[in-house]
């Protein structure tokens, strides 16, 4: 296990608050704001560790294409959360001019290069620019995160054996949360319902994997660094089963206009009355354990880590207020942007 | 000047001159470049041109990503019902990043596909689905009918910021046409008067634009004057030349290989009906493959198919039309 | 084999004389697979296949007389001359059908082998594919299911090394179908397509206990395209197998060597069946071409 320094170690703690705290802010927008936030939004909390520690192993003129469960990714990148938050609520100074809302942000300045809103189809796109970083040259590098919903699809299979076929430079984070929606992974993948990891899928296709407790960043610091230097130098493609539990439901409840939207209960209590699982991931929450983790190895004093959640707790306050306050963008605007 | 070459092949020149010109474009896709003597591999390299498995989705969802990346692909893509595997990368992906993003991605991707194999080649494999691809935001749809046009659009496609589906026609493969000389680049969204008339309108699409040629020449026989128009984009759609036309003739008859509901006829039909019903002294009549799977023996083949005499009897039919 | 054999022989020079028209793919050299498996089958099993369909259809019991009046197009085809030669059905023997998509066909194979499960019936599905279909999303996304639901299912791929005109390497790094399936846990084996004997034997245990209600399995036939991919593909893509060596992998040559017989009279049998047959479908008449509206819908 690497020993990251200090301020390695800061960091990595003060970018899981930020997401933490930005993904509560959206959650309570739909009490405090309501109507402000339309549509369908997923939110990462509970995930944290598994995405600060796969970002922390890249570098800045790396690539990473997402889910729509992508409000975490850019915050790490340095993306403005206030954009982010506009973005979502859909003004004129969102990141994407309110075009896309919470389901499509990018960054491409920042290597964000975007989401898909349909299961595993981001995955190819992932491949084709491990495509261009190959032919390029440059030695860059490519992470394609996605959920354990999207190993079934075919664009997964596609991608995964082209990807080890072309050696290509990426590695395949799939955030393994055991939930698509309303239904168990054992429900719906063989491997799962064999009770085995379902990074057994890679050998289907010659490729390296592992299975790593997501809930630690520096375990997937380690896994999934180890697997940026394989496609760094050519080795390539591997497949990081990256084990996570959201702690919030799949997204916001889907209702028709005049419904207010609201976030449910998550569907371990709500589907399968499994309460105790849930407590259980909450006792085992990510943030808190990492911060306990910093606190008793003497990284962090409580004092430090509470002064990084009080400015955490500020930037977002910021971001809400300026999404609040910014304007929505033209009608017409509506049309622009069809074509380059 | 100009050069002759079959269609296929002045397709290909467009790709290799693009490939030549352009360091980001990449041609890729099932059975290509597999042996060491293939000529874009030799001419370009392993990196630029590369086979891939049976992976359609896969195919055109690297295309994408490899264009958020910066590259210029051109997927080949073989048949028009291959796409269709990979469907929500061709309608929901690639041609909705750059609007989402409100312009800061761009996908300039083209798939090149082939169509309307009705040549006994079946059920799944004839279809002239490109009706399909209209009216994608974002998306571009083009049909050459001739090996100059196959060039300049191929052409205009690989330069267009925007993804665009290029269907060739298999029936027109070897249909050999004059190309010109040098760099030649047809804007897509142009449409072609490729005969002048003053008594009916025809618009014909890709393969029909032949047999709508060959019925004009039967018709001026009979003192009827066709105009006929090759629409040569289906997206954009220049519908003003068209319109331009019919408030010349007045009357509008629409050749399409493909099934009624939902076609590239319908739609033209549709347009001058909203905007050049003024000039209409008929109702617009659509020739049109019936309503049925391409079925596999030759006489049921022909029989759903458009031909000379059904256009024809078409344009009889709205030049003998009184107007009300 | 030898009918097999013999209409596709057949079927070849009726294709270069163009009296079977359009596009066919032609199984010369794969019959050991093809008859391997479904000898052992009910008409009450479901058998799909690809565009490389004659040789299982055949195999399956659809009859000569109709498969060839078919591929001519005429009216007492099986499919009275709608479907033609990648998309042959023949319901009554359970052959329910050729598929020109690649992969297309694996779904379908699911879908029987749920509702012989649901009925209670102790009837399998087959599907046969080639090596090519392995790398396509709708292959392992079958997979999962079938696994993950134990259908009574067997998966038969042809794995003849080439997919189209480009050789299994340019397809993906795992040369067996086998490995690919492997993280799928399914029961699985592989054999020389081309020893029919093997075949069978390999397929009885896969059969009997999906008629048992267990499954999916994979059964991976290594084989050999003696033509081209489709008739009139002229094959640079690869080197032509020298005749001795063909000599060497045929399976109906190989299987009168084991048993001790000459096959003469079966291929004169099969000939004669075959003539027949093409002369039936000469006399065939086309359909009417209303056949094409009445049949759109059901």
């Amino acid at each position: 296990m690497s020993s990251p320094d200090k301020e390695r170690l800061t960091w990595i703690y003060t970018q899981m608050l930020r997401i933490r705290e930005f993904e509560e802010r959206v959650k309570r927008t739909f009490e405090e704001h309501p109507g402000v936030i339309r549509g369908h939004t997923h939110l990462a909390d509970g995930a944290e560790a598994s995405i600060v520690g796969s970002l922390a192993a890249i570098g800045p003129d790396d690539y990473l294409l997402t889910t729509y469960r992508c409000h975490g990714y850019p915050l790490v990148r340095g993306t403005d959360a206030k954009a982010m938050m506009a973005e979502i609520y859909g003004r004129a100074t969102g990141l994407c001019g309110g075009y896309g809302g919470s389901m499509h942000l990018v960054d491409p300045g920042r290597g964000f290069l975007g989401t898909s809103g349909i299961v595993a189809q981001g995955i190819p796109h992932a491949t084709g620019a491990a495509y261009a970083a190959q032919i390029e040259g440059k030695g860059r590098v490519v992470l394609s995160f996605f959920g354990d919903g999207a190993s079934k699809q075919g664009a997964f299979h596609e991608s995964l054996n082209i990807a080890s076929l072309w050696k290509l430079p990426i590695v395949f984070v799939m955030e393994n949360n055991s939930y698509n929606v309303v239904t168990r992974v054992e429900q719906e993948d063989a491997n799962a319902a064999a009770g085995e990891p379902l990074a057994v899928k890679a050998q289907a296709y010659s490729m390296p994997s592992l299975t790593v407790d997501g809930g630690d960043p520096l375990a997937v610091l380690d896994a999934v660094g180890a697997a940026v230097e394989r496609a760094r130098s050519g080795g390539g493609p591997t497949l990081v089963e990256s084990r996570v539990y959201r702690l919030s439901a799949h997204g916001n409840i889907i209702a028709p206009p005049g419904i207010p939207l609201h976030f449910p209960e998550h569907e371990a209590i709500t589907v399968f009355g499994n309460a105790e699982e849930y407590e259980a991931a909450k006792r085992g929450d990510p943030v808190p354990r990492f911060r306990a983790h910093l606190v008793t190895e003497g990284a962090l004093t409580a004092d430090e880590a509470d002064a990084i959640a009080d400015s955490v707790r500020d930037e977002m306050q910021e971001a809400v207020t300026f999404g609040l306050e910014s304007p929505f963008p033209p009608a017409e605007a509506a049309v622009e942007h069809v074509y380059a | 000047m100009a050069h002759e070459l079959p269609y296929i092949a002045a397709i290909e020149e467009a790709i290799r001159e693009e490939m030549e010109r352009d360091p980001s474009v990449l041609y890729f896709g099932q059975n290509i470049a597999t042996h060491e003597n293939d000529p874009f591999l030799q001419a370009f390299g392993p990196d630029r041109v590369r086979v891939t498995p049976i992976s359609e989705t896969a195919e055109i969802g690297m295309a994408v990503g490899a264009a958020f990346a910066g590259y210029r692909p051109v997927v080949e893509l073989y048949m028009a019902e291959f796409m269709l595997v990979a469907m929500d990368q061709v309608v929901n992906e690639a041609p909705r990043f750059h609007y989402m993003s409100a312009g800061q991605v761009k996908v300039p991707i083209v798939l090149k596909a082939g169509y309307g194999f009705t040549a006994g080649w079946a059920g799944q494999h004839t279809g002239s689905i490109y009706g399909m691809f209209m009216g994608v935001p974002g998306l571009k749809v083009a049909v050459p009918a001739t090996a100059a046009d196959a060039k300049g659009l191929m052409t205009a496609a690989i330069r267009d910021d925007n993804p665009v589906v290029f269907f060739h026609h298999y029936l027109l493969t070897l249909e050999h046409g004059d190309v010109p000389d040098g760099e030649y680049v047809l804007p897509l969204g142009q449409a072609n008067v490729v005969r002048e008339g003053s008594d009916v309108t025809v618009v014909a699409i890709g393969f029909m634009l032949g047999k709508a040629l060959a019925a004009a020449e039967q018709l001026a026989g009979q003192g009827i004057a066709c105009e006929v128009i090759d629409p040569r984009t289906l997206a954009p759609l220049d519908t003003a030349t068209i319109i331009r036309s019919v408030e010349k003739t007045g009357r509008l008859v629409i050749v399409d290989q493909s099934t009624r509901h939902g076609s590239a006829a319908a739609v033209i039909a549709a347009e001058v009906a909203s905007d050049g019903f003024a000039a209409l002294k008929a109702p617009v009549k659509l020739v049109t493959a019936l309503d049925a799977t391409i079925p596999y023996s030759q006489p049921m083949e022909e029989y759903l198919l458009p031909d000379e005499a059904k256009i024809v009897a078409a344009v009889h039919e709205v030049a003998a039309a009184v107007p009300a | 084999m030898w009918r097999i054999r013999a209409f596709e022989e057949r079927v070849g020079e009726l294709t270069r004389a163009d009296e079977v028209h359009g596009l066919v793919h032609l199984s010369v050299g794969q019959e050991g697979v093809a008859a391997g498996v479904c000898g052992s089958l009910r008409d009450d099993d479901a058998v799909y296949s690809n565009h490389r369909a004659h040789g299982h259809a055949i195999a399956k019991g659809a009859p000569l007389d109709g498969l060839m009046a078919e591929l001519m197009g005429r009216d007492g085809g099986v499919c009275r001359g709608l479907g033609g030669s990648m998309h042959l059905v023949d319901a009554a023997h359970g052959f329910l059908g050729a598929t020109g998509v690649v992969g297309g066909n694996v779904p379908l194979a699911l879908g029987s082998a749920l509702a012989a499960r649901l009925a209670g019936s102790d009837a399998v599905a087959v599907v046969f594919f080639g090596d090519g279909a392995v790398q396509s999303g709708i292959f392992v996304e079958s997979v999962n299911l079938a696994a993950l639901w134990g259908l009574p299912l067997v998966l038969v791929c042809e794995n003849n090394g080439f997919a189209e005109f480009t050789p299994r390497s340019a397809h993906t790094n795992v040369e067996r179908v086998s490995d690919v399936v492997a993280p799928y846990g399914l029961a699985r084996e592989t054999v020389d397509g081309n020893d029919v004997l093997a075949v069978r034997d390999a397929f009885a245990p896969f059969l009997a206990a999906a008629r048992s209600g267990e499954g999916p399995f994979l059964l991976e036939c290594l084989t050999h395209r003696l033509r081209g991919h489709y008739e009139g593909d002229p094959a640079h893509y690869r080197e032509a197998l020298a005749a001795e060596e063909w000599q060497r992998l045929d399976p109906i040559l190989r299987l009168q060597r084991t048993l001790g017989v000459d096959g003469v009279d079966e291929e004169t049998a099969a000939r004669a069946d075959v003539e027949a047959a093409v002369a039936a479908a000469r006399e065939s008449p086309f359909p009417d071409t209303r056949l094409t509206r009445s049949l759109v819908y059901a």
